[in-house]
């Protein structure tokens, strides 16, 4: 923490300031670990930081500078694409797992249908598919700390189908829509 | 004022000259567009990024740059890493459905080759 007698945090030396004891920054931006503010700042600069951080509760600040510090990273080492880059390539990953995953069951239910020819197991199939589904719009995994059960776009737009099922783009990564975001644990944890 | 000005020149106030590194990006027609960038990133910011950009990739770089601030504003504490996270959840859900799918056709298959054997 900032104040007389203590180190700077990353921030005030790399700003040059003097660290107050109230200094917004300190808690996030050890004086061990410069790169981590001078990253931020190069890409979303102090004050927009310093404002973004003043807008939450202290309680979520510390998940905000972590998802900021991944994006400017990401944004450093692609300055085009950024973190969209990255969404593409889990997107593509995505849809190869669930071409995959159709075949496999597509398999399983041949084999089933030889020895069992009753069709009982097309209809675990399909609520098998129903059932990861619907998890996938309401999870309600342990993990999720900050989650407001809003339903999630993506994820349904993904598991319907609706999403170009070709390998997306980070161009159809932008054209997507997007609306009440599933809170998910952090990545960092 | 010139009516023709770009909407980041608009939002700042000032005039926009010829050469405006924002006006291929940001018509006077999409407001909200750059007032999300300018929020999250600031102007000064956007314009250096672009700047040391080639002028091909600088429309794509725009596009990706819109999409994370609009992701920072609907979510202020995880952004687009948030749908990241949500990916590699799906993925990991997926990874496992499929091995067990694939062991259970093992399974089915090791059941019906000794059931032909016998």
């Amino acid at each position: 923490m900032g104040g007389p007698g203590s180190s700077p945090c990353a921030s005030c030396k790399l700003l040059r300031r003097r660290c107050a004891k109230e200094c917004i920054f300190a808690p996030y931006f050890p004086p061990d670990d410069p790169h981590k503010f001078a990253i931020v700042h190069k890409v979303f600069g102090a004050s927009n930081v310093s404002k973004m951080l003043q807008e939450l509760p202290v309680h979520q600040r510390a998940d905000a500078v972590n998802s900021l510090v991944f994006e400017a990273n990401a944004r450093v080492r692609d300055p085009v694409y950024g973190c969209v880059g990255a969404i593409s390539y889990l997107q593509n990953q995505v849809t190869q797992l669930q071409m995959q995953l159709a075949v496999a069951q597509t398999e399983i239910l041949c084999i089933q249908m030889q020895h069992e020819p009753t069709l009982q197991s097309h209809h675990e199939v399909f609520e098998l598919h129903q059932d990861d589904k619907a998890h996938l719009l309401h999870s309600n995994n342990n993990s999720i700390n900050n989650c407001n059960n809003n339903n999630y776009n993506l994820a349904y737009a993904m598991s319907s189908g609706q999403l170009n099922s070709n390998f997306a783009s980070p161009s159809s990564v932008i054209q997507m829509q997007m609306q009440d975001p599933l809170k998910q644990e952090s990545l960092w944890t | 004022m010139n009516p023709k000005r770009c909407a980041a020149c608009k939002y700042l106030r000032r005039r926009c000259p010829k050469d405006c590194i924002f006006s291929p990006y940001f018509p006077p027609s999409d407001p909200d567009k750059f007032s999300c960038i300018h929020r999250i990133y600031g102007a000064g910011n956007v314009s250096k990024m672009l700047q040391q950009l080639p002028v091909q990739t600088r429309a794509e770089a725009v596009e990706s740059l819109s999409f994370e601030a609009r992701c920072r504003v609907q979510d202020p504490v995880y952004g687009c890493v948030g749908i990241i996270s949500l990916l590699q959840t799906q993925i990991q859900k997926t990874q496992t459905l499929l091995a067990k799918t694939q062991a259970e056709i093992a399974v089915a298959q090791t059941k019906h080759s000794q059931h032909t054997y016998l």
